[in-house]
């Protein structure tokens, strides 16, 4: 959502004005300026931030008058001579004034009042010094819950009398002129609490149920049934994902898939479903670890930290390094400032936080804090535990390590043999070594319609086959004018296995090595080439390399080559003759060198021992993989990280400024308590000071921001609409007792949400009607006051799994690794290739959906499923032509209307009137008037049921909420 | 509704020198209760984003942006330096031992090929590129651009983006908020990935970040439709009518028992808005339309695939510029892979054949693009950016005949709408190591090109997150020397 900023008519259009000074300044001199209402907050929002007392940029401070009289910036009662004004407005031809340097320019308003205040003789009351407008430890959010009483509303109708949360919204209705409206029906009703708390439609049977239960607690019964299902978890769940930005690849370049941080969405939701205690909650999330280092399903919760993006490209300019690792931190300071206190801590890693009384000293602190979290997985098991398992692998390990011993031995046996003899084998040496940048061999001419290369060893591995690259493989023609048949451009074709880039498939194919290119190569994934010549040809010659043009020096792991091999020409493809192969060359290291004597040494019955002792080890080897290892989930690794810490000056890790310690944040200390550790003290306390500050009873802004975030779910706008925000910039409570109120519940509770949930949707301000009152939004347009209950759109989620769910596919299996709407490519770098059409396996519940960084997957990213670069604390809910084009055409949807066709003949029969009936129950919770059944039968007679779902899939009641 | 002008008015919204102003004054409109109207408050024309409503005149309507990733040597191609040649293996002084992103560096390296003088500026250029080296007379070149990052992924979206995180908008995604489309049947922002693949970080180089949804870069290319755009084969013309009617006499009943809900009108005019893209978004994707002299102009049957396909890319590109496409950043090369230097500009240790094979794909097509959107008056209201995400070191790297990555000083260029031609701006240093003659930031580079698009960079703000963000952050100077 844009906050329409009060943009102040500017460009030339100030120039005018300033152009007309000199006419007369008498017209508004007679009307008196009161500095500090009307200049100073000027001067502190526009000026100050730089000419401070402090900061003094170009030696000026407005803090105090002297600078400004003594610049000849301000001649009282005199605005022409005036400096300042000549800096404020706009020059001509100049797209903006010189000053201020950034943000907005003054508005002609303002430039009018310096005028007028100049013109009256520029009055600065005596003693008055001004500092930089921000807020400090009065400000509203960092105070001590508000306690009151609800405020009883005697002129309001009886049942808004009862829930506390009624009287403070008809009170503050009343002051507007404003009154509620009326109760929506029930059916709208259990449709907007289903929704809300559990994400999926009401079935027709809940549906029927509720309407026909008279009983005085039938809400209540229906609130508890969806506060009580597992549903409720996984749509809280994501609500929490969102504010934490939750995302299982690690974004940036590499944006590799992260497989085992899944536990962490299992942990969320399973934490929401008992309702377990906030504070709890926060404590395992940022010190899970340190509480039960042991459990798994408690130090799970430090995943929190580490989910965030980081950039993991590795860099070996230590300057950079430094930065990288800064802003790795940063991440996780700002994720865990706004999530749980809604202060936009980044603001302070550069100099003071420009706005809230956020100083730099305590970003530094939470830097000190979290300077030993490291992103990556660890495993998560005791010591005790350990040990048993270490018991099992001990004589695995120990065979291992003996049979292993046995084969090196034989193997030395048969080499030191060798070795005595090692003339004789030399003096078969003859030929030259194999090269990278360039191996020719020579042979009697010979027809050929096929060549294969085989290779047995590497340059760099003697016993690997494959991983070698081959820049060009030439194959020359006999007599004169020798010429290369081995080219695509002559409609020769290369095949071998190859390592493949999925989204560009020609990249290392064995094409490569006969595209006539030696920029590019042919990266091996098996140990052969054959190569199909245009036609039969006789050959005498061959040239292959990896690096024909040098670039590289012969041990470079970009071109690594062949070793030994063998190559063999063909006429049918079926039966080849060896024409060439390296046995004369001489060994081009002494690894091969090793590898040909033993080969050359080896007796048969030698050979059958070391395989048998290799069959050996294979089988210990999967006998100790298949030992059950713990779980090594995605929760951080934890180092020492030892102190001091120091402030970065302007964060520049090279600048290092005073030390800091771990300490709470200065301004919330008359509030909440404070703490201060030792600069030594162990990484773990650190955590667990920080979080057990957070989560104190104490904290109110952590109680506020919690309360405030389930009331933004449940209204779709928070009681502070910027819930990740409680500082200036972001916006004010509309009822700011309400919130407190709501806090209070929190605490009281236990920090539990469930009862917090039970009171606000069987309040009577979330039961209103929806519908729309002009003269109701002349003075209240967004419905901010909620004189109505304000609808809204699905979320992306609650859209696809709608769409699972009235189709009857929908898959309820909660937890495990998620599913993925992408096909994942990697070649070094990840790329995700939305699925055209995602197959059953995917018909879960969107919140299991595997969600990757920078992956666009069409229904959920279309509606505006977050990216999960930064958290998502509210969800833009936007209306794109792409959301048109998906819902039409995107093979899912096809898929879904037509399960949902199959459900409809099976439960309704074969009668179009009620299949249209059953379904509009099943979407829209309502039976089709007269007119829609008839027109919705139309379309099925003529053109099938599938094309009526598709068409109420699409439908705006589908997907808005009332 | 505009309200009409008072006489007075309606002068100072044109005027636009103090020059005209003092002759409005002696036309005699002035006297008709000037000094009243003075004293009241004039009303301010609110900018409104999104409207296609500038901030003051603007010199150009549209962007197309050409981005080759991997971080394109300068010192190779356009920023020329004689010593660079001239000291060719030996070590570049005060910084014989300097670490950078992949390690240590080895002795200042001569580029493979000669520079050669171009145009009637006599800009020397690299001679792999002689298609391009015929613009140079309308080239603005900023040689001491410097970025914040020496690695792909956060310098990528640093270009981009103006920030070296991710998740913030593109300067695309930034120019459609603040302008909005100038066209009703297609994108207003569309990302041309190449053949090759996606850029480093991959989407969210096209990402609106924060911004909402709908300012995001649609991705479409020559051989690569966008997605979701066909109606299914399974369904009928007469099916998809009937279903349309179906759901608009669905949507219309639904709205009626709503007034006052924009939201529910805007998707119905979403969905109107989408079947007219799916009849516009082919149209502007038959490249069979064009003669064949265009398309020998571009190279689009070029017997290399790769530049073929590029060449149908730029083709593209100009189509869409031509149509109203608001901006267009068109990508030559893609990501890293397991081989520096085979998909895109990355030239860590095989420096000459690697660019032997990008600069022919990179030449004669986007030389052909500029030659056609001049030829067709284009230019004159699209201004064309040339980027990449920082340039390369004037040494080789240790034991290799590449270059590791250079953020401190390297080359990006403007032309077209409002710039001026055949110039060159800032400069490196004798080896091209780093910038010193007016070091210049993506700030500075953004904040010049919202100049051109009649915008003010501070003013084209979104608040997300405790401060209102903008493109250039709280940087940026406009480089007025580079203005026509």
């Amino acid at each position: 959502m844009t906050r329409p900023k009060p943009t102040l008519g500017l460009g030339w259009m100030v120039c005018v004005l300033g152009m007309g000074w000199g006419l007369n300044t008498s017209l508004w001199a007679d009307q008196p300026v009161d500095f500090q209402k009307d200049v100073a907050p000027i001067f502190q929002k526009h000026c100050l931030s730089c000419h401070s007392a402090e900061k003094k940029k170009g030696d000026l401070s407005l803090a105090t008058p002297e600078d400004l009289l003594e610049g000849g910036y301000v001649v009282p009662g005199d605005v022409e001579s005036s400096a300042l004004l000549e800096l404020i407005v706009v020059p001509p031809g100049k797209p903006r004034p010189e000053m201020p340097k950034s943000g907005k320019p003054l508005s002609e308003k303002q430039i009018q009042l310096i005028r007028r205040w100049i013109a009256q003789g520029a009055h600065w009351p005596k003693g008055l010094v001004l500092k930089p407008l921000r807020g400090d430890e009065n400000w509203w959010a960092y105070q001590p819950l508000w306690e009151g009483e609800p405020p009883q509303v005697p002129q309001a109708p009886p049942q808004w009398r009862k829930n506390p949360i009624d009287r403070f919204i008809y009170a503050r209705l009343a002051q507007a002129g404003l009154k509620p409206n009326p109760p929506a029906d029930r059916r709208t009703w259990i449709r907007r609490v289903t929704y809300d708390l559990t994400g999926l439609p009401p079935t027709p049977e809940e549906v029927q149920a509720f309407l026909n239960d008279d009983s005085p607690d039938a809400y209540e019964k229906v609130v508890d049934r969806l506060l009580a299902s597992p549903a409720y978890g996984e749509q809280w769940g994501r609500h929490w994902l969102d504010v934490v930005r939750f995302g299982e690849s690690n974004g940036f370049e590499r944006n590799v898939i992260i497989n085992n941080l899944w536990p962490y969405r299992d942990y969320v939701i399973r934490s929401f479903n008992q309702d377990k205690p906030f504070n709890r909650f926060i404590l395992e999330q940022l010190a899970g670890d340190v509480l039960e280092p042991y459990n798994p399903e408690v130090a799970v919760g430090t995943a929190f930290l580490v989910c965030g993006p980081y950039d993991n490209v590795g860099n070996q300019d230590p300057v950079q390094a430094a930065i990288i690792r800064a802003n790795t931190l940063d991440e996780i300071i700002r994720a865990t400032a706004e999530a749980f206190l809604g202060i936009t801590m980044g603001c302070a890693r550069c100099h003071e936080h420009k706005f809230d009384p956020i100083e730099q000293d305590d970003y530094y602190a939470w830097y000190a804090t979290f300077a030993g979290v490291f992103h990556g997985d660890r495993e998560i098991a005791s010591p005790q535990q350990r040990r048993l398992r270490q018991e099992k692998l001990r004589p695995l390990l120990a065979k291992k390590q003996k049979l292993q011993q046995q084969r090196n031995q034989l193997i030395a046996r048969v080499l030191k043999r060798a070795e005595q003899k090692l003339s004789s084998f030399q003096a078969t040496w003859t030929r030259e070594p194999v090269s990278r940048y360039g191996t020719e061999e020579r042979f009697p001419p010979v027809e050929a319609r096929f060549v294969r290369l085989r290779v047995f060893a590497l340059d760099t591995n003697p016993d690997a086959r494959t991983g070698f690259r081959i820049d060009e493989f030439e194959v020359w023609t006999s007599g004169p004018q020798s010429r290369n048949v081995a080219q695509l451009a002559l409609g020769a074709k290369a095949q071998g296995a190859s390592r493949t880039a999925e989204d560009f498939a020609d990249a290392y194919s064995a094409d490569r090595a006969i595209d006539g290119d030696f920029g590019t190569r042919w990266i091996a994934a098996g140990p052969e080439l054959v190569i199909t010549l245009p036609q039969k040809v006789r050959i005498e010659r061959i040239v292959f390399s990896s690096d024909r043009q040098r670039q590289l020096p012969p041990t470079h792991g970009y071109t690594a080559f062949v070793g030994e091999y063998v190559i063999e020409v063909s006429l049918d493809g079926k039966s080849w003759s060896v024409v060439a192969d390296s046995r004369l060359r001489k060994p081009l290291n002494d690894r091969l060198r090793r590898k040909r004597l033993l080969e050359a040494e080896i007796t048969p019955e030698e050979r059958s021992q070391l395989d048998q002792l290799s069959a050996q080890l294979a089988q210990v080897e999967s006998e100790i993989r298949a030992v059950p290892p713990f779980p090594r989930w995605w929760v951080g690794r934890m180092r020492p990280a030892p102190g001091p810490f120091h402030i970065f000056q302007r964060g520049d890790p090279q600048k290092k400024g005073p030390a800091v310690v771990p300490k709470s944040i200065s301004v919330l200390e008359r509030t909440v308590g404070a703490y201060r550790l030792d600069p030594k003290a162990p990484e773990a306390e650190r955590r667990l000071a920080l979080a057990r500050w957070i989560a104190s009873d104490r904290n109110a802004l952590t109680l506020r921001v919690l309360a405030n975030r389930v009331w933004h779910y449940h209204f779709g706008r928070g009681i502070v609409s910027t819930p990740s925000d409680f500082g200036m910039m972001g916006t004010r409570p509309t009822h700011p007792k309400l919130l407190d109120f709501l806090a209070r519940y929190l605490r009281d509770h236990g920090w539990r949400l469930k009862p917090l949930h039970r009171l606000i949707v069987l309040s009577q301000t979330y039961r209103q009607s929806s519908a729309f009152r002009p003269e109701a939004a002349k003075k209240d347009a967004n419905t901010t006051l909620l004189w109505r209950y304000p609808p809204r759109r699905l979320t992306a989620e609650q859209v696809r799994d709608t769409m699972l769910a009235v189709a009857g596919v929908l898959d309820r299996r909660m937890g495990g690794p998620g599913f993925r709407l992408y096909r994942y490519l990697q070649d070094n770098v990840a790329t995700y290739e939305p699925l055209d059409r995602p197959g059953p396996e995917t018909y879960r519940r969107s919140v299991y959906h595997q969600n990757a960084r920078a992956a666009r997957v069409d229904v959920l990213s279309d509606f505006d499923c977050p990216d999960p670069a930064f958290a998502a604390p509210r969800r833009a809910q936007t209306t794109s032509p792409l959301q048109a084009l998906t819902m039409m055409n995107h093979q899912f949807v096809l898929d879904m209307a037509q399960a949902m066709a199959s459900r409809l003949r099976r439960e309704a029969g074969p009668e179009p009137k009620a299949q249209v009936r059953r379904a509009f129950w099943l979407l829209f919770a309502r039976e089709p008037e007269p007119e829609e059944l008839e027109q919705a039968t139309q379309l099925v007679r003529q053109f099938g049921l599938t094309a009526l779902c598709r068409a109420m899939f699409n439908a705006n009641e589908m997907i808005y909420l009332d | 509704m505009k309200r009409p002008l008072h006489p007075a008015q309606a002068c100072f919204q044109q005027v636009l020198s103090r020059r005209q102003w003092l002759d409005c004054m002696f036309t005699g409109l002035v006297g008709v209760g000037l000094l009243d109207l003075l004293a009241r408050e004039v009303p301010a024309v609110e900018w409104v984003p999104g409207q296609g409503m500038p901030h003051f005149p603007a010199r150009a309507k549209r962007v197309l942006q050409i981005f080759c990733p991997g971080g394109v040597s300068h010192v190779d191609l356009w920023d020329y330096k004689p010593e660079l040649e001239r000291r060719a293996g030996e070590p570049l002084p005060g910084e014989e031992n300097f670490v950078s992103f992949q390690g240590k560096n080895g002795a200042l390296m001569a580029p493979p090929w000669p520079f050669v003088k171009a145009g009637q500026c006599g800009k020397p250029i690299s001679s792999m590129l002689p298609h391009l080296a015929k613009h140079v007379d309308d080239i603005a070149f900023i040689h001491s651009m410097t970025s914040k990052s020496n690695t792909h992924g956060p310098a990528c979206v640093f270009m981009n983006t103006g920030q070296t995180s991710e998740g913030f908008p593109s300067a695309g995604a930034w120019v459609s908020y603040a302008l909005g489309s100038e066209n009703r049947n297609l994108p207003t922002y569309v990302a041309i990935p190449d053949i090759r693949g996606e850029p480093p970080n991959g989407k969210a180089n096209w990402s609106a970040g924060f911004l909402p949804a709908k300012h995001q870069g649609i991705v479409m290319a020559a051989h690569r439709p966008i997605r979701n755009l066909a109606t299914p084969e399974s369904i009928s013309i007469e099916e998809e009518q009937a279903t349309r009617r179906f759901l608009n006499f669905l949507n219309r009943r639904h709205l009626q028992q709503r007034e006052g809900n924009t939201e529910l009108q805007a998707r119905i005019a979403a969905y109107e808005l989408a079947a007219r893209m799916q009849l516009s978004a082919p149209e502007v994707s038959n490249l069979a339309a064009e003669p064949a002299s265009i398309h020998r102009l571009y190279g689009t049957e070029d017997p290399n695939k790769l530049k073929a396909a590029y060449a149908r890319n730029c083709l593209l590109a100009r189509r869409l510029l031509e149509r109203g496409v608001r901006y267009v950043t068109l990508y030559c090369a893609s990501r890293a892979s397991g081989v520096d230097g085979l998909l895109n500009w990355d030239a860590h240790k095989t420096l000459k054949p690697d660019y032997e094979r990008h600069c022919p794909i990179l030449d004669q097509p986007t030389a052909a693009l500029l030659t056609d959107l001049k030829q067709r008056g284009l230019l004159d209201e699209t201004v064309v950016i040339w980027t990449t995400e920082f340039g390369r070191m004037p040494t080789h790297q240790q034991g290799t005949k590449g270059r590791d990555h250079n953020p401190d000083g390297f080359t990006c260029w403007m032309m077209g709408a409002g710039v001026k031609g055949g110039v060159s701006y800032g400069a490196t240093d004798e080896f091209g190591r780093r910038a010193v003659e007016k070091p210049t930031t993506v700030w500075d580079f953004y904040a010049t090109l919202l100049y051109l698009l009649g915008l003010d960079h501070t003013r084209v703000t979104y608040y997300y997150n405790g401060l209102d963000r903008r493109l250039t952050d709280v940087h940026g100077h406009i480089i007025h020397e580079l203005l026509a």
